[in-house]
């Protein structure tokens, strides 16, 4: 790599690692803030599926992460950003995350998925090499 | 209905889609109706969901961007690109100077035929046919650009990690900017046919309003934003090169269907703005750098305005040449609340114009 080649479009991101009792609190204090919803991202991890809730101010993003941990439920972002069922509708279907009190509620009708949680695919494997084993 | 057969029944579903005429793609929604206006829409999502973003543990990074280019057929590249991008920072490497102006030129090109596509919908979705047809001659001109400059009509196959797959010479771009002007010319001929024409003007004139609070509360993007009063454009961040030249973000404060078409006239005509300053400065030299070996562990966000608006991308790496994460959060993704809320109130009548100049791509929301 060249030095004279620059590094473009830079905007800053800043990640927050909250607890998940936390998060109606703090996203009603960035939304008061001037903060809008961009996105919610679950990612499958060997101890729980990592929630990571993105919010933008013109062009800065903020992020409040927290691992929801199997077998406990993640309170619903609907209350403070109304957008956010689609996001959670996802992640419940694909993830197998328990989110609570979604404003609209597919009922888990979001994906025709054949395994629920099909994209927690840390667990899945676990739970596959653990049948295996026996 | 009666009023007390309404009280009685209550709003009556109506499934819209997904199969409809005046959709090009699979977009459903549960509608509830008290006679013909509509109280309220459930969108539904899922109908032709693929599971790309799980396939990033199963390719080689570099391999992947052919799946992420696939994700959507009118914005490919920027897909493609914007990838390679998140990619390119969790390596941390910076491309060469040309690379990222070739971007810049197959972005707006996309943006062009993107909005041109848009638009012939639009106009058969009004019955105006030879709106429509005039309007696809015209994107025709830009797809023969993109051919012959990257390589591919609809999937431009262009966008690699570390730069770009194709170099097209100097003489070609401007060439090829000679040979989109008739294209330009139509499309402003277009505009004031299409804008002035009673019966259009009838069907987007205050026809589906969107607030400027409630565009920005309900996370809309893109023109859908920009036609609500918002001066946000993801551009401004300077990726690609869009730093490096004086270009004017599109906006418009009718907020209603009307707003969001001009819009889209108005950025097709500042795209071609764009591309005539990218192939006057556009710079000599390499358009790819090496990238190598696994990337360190870690993760990278990316955020690119589409013509659709802005698409967020984020990766994941453990340090192996498969990524742990790939996530896309689309813009349809990101406008379907405020579509919901354009609905309420609106004619059935108006539904499909509605929709229509959200401008869906259900390929992209279901990647």
């Amino acid at each position: 790599m060249s030095d004279t080649y620059k590094t473009t479009g830079a905007s800053r991101v800043e990640i927050e690692a909250i607890a998940p009792e936390g998060l109606l609190p703090r996203a009603d204090a960035l939304r008061v803030a001037g903060w809008r919803l961009i996105q919610v991202l679950a990612i499958s991890m060997p101890e729980g599926v990592e929630l990571s809730y993105s919010f933008g101010l013109e062009l800065e993003m903020r992020v409040l992460r927290f691992m929801a941990r199997p077998g406990s439920a993640v309170p619903s972002l609907t209350p403070v950003y109304a957008a956010a069922f689609l996001y959670e509708n996802e992640i419940r279907d694909l993830f197998n995350v328990a989110i609570e009190r979604i404003s609209v509620d597919w009922l888990g009708k979001t994906y025709d998925v054949a395994e629920a949680g099909r994209f927690d695919t840390m667990r899945l494997s676990m739970t596959s090499s653990e049948e295996g084993a026996r | 209905m009666s009023e007390a057969a309404k009280k009685e029944h209550g709003p009556t579903l109506v499934p819209f889609g997904p199969q409809h005429p005046v959709l090009p793609e699979p977009l459903h929604f549960d509608l509830l109706l008290e006679d013909e206006k509509i109280v309220g829409a459930v969108p539904q999502l899922g109908y032709i969901h693929r599971g790309l973003e799980l396939l990033c543990d199963k390719r080689d990074l570099a391999d992947y961007v052919h799946v992420a280019e696939r994700i959507c057929g009118i914005c490919s590249f920027m897909h493609g690109m914007g990838y390679c991008e998140a990619v390119e920072r969790l390596y941390g490497v910076a491309i060469p100077d040309r690379a990222r102006w070739l971007r810049t030129f197959w972005c707006e090109l996309e943006r062009i035929q993107s909005h041109l596509l848009w638009l012939g919908l639009a106009a058969d979705a009004f019955g105006f046919e030879n709106l429509f047809m005039a309007t696809w001659r015209a994107r025709e001109l830009v797809v023969d650009v993109a051919e012959e400059t990257a390589g591919g009509r609809v999937i431009f196959g262009s966008a690699i990690v570390g730069g770009v797959g194709r170099d097209p010479d100097d003489e070609t771009l401007r060439r090829c900017l000679e040979a989109m002007r008739p294209a330009r010319d139509e499309t402003l001929r277009l505009a004031e046919v299409m804008l002035r024409d009673a019966t259009v003007l009838h069907r987007l004139h205050k026809v589906g309003p969107l607030s400027r609070d409630a565009a920005y509360l309900l996370g809309a993007v893109g023109p859908m934003l920009r036609a609500s009063g918002h001066d946000y454009d993801v551009r401004r961040a300077g990726y690609a090169a869009y730093g490096e030249f004086d270009w004017s973000t599109v906006i418009e404060e009718g907020g209603d269907c009307l707003a969001r078409a001009l819009v889209r006239f108005r950025e097709i005509e500042e795209s071609f703005k764009i591309l005539e300053r990218v192939v006057a400065a556009m710079p000599a030299g390499p358009t790819t750098v090496p990238v190598k070996g696994p990337p360190p562990k870690g993760e990278a966000w990316m955020r690119v305005e589409q013509p659709r608006g802005e698409v967020l991308y984020f990766v994941r790496s453990n340090g192996t040449r498969q990524l742990e994460r790939f996530r896309v959060r689309t813009p349809t993704f990101a406008n379907v609340p405020a579509m919901v809320e354009v609905l309420k109130g609106a004619s059935l009548a108006d539904l499909p114009t509605i929709v229509l100049t959200i401008d869906p791509c259900i390929s992209c929301t279901e990647r």
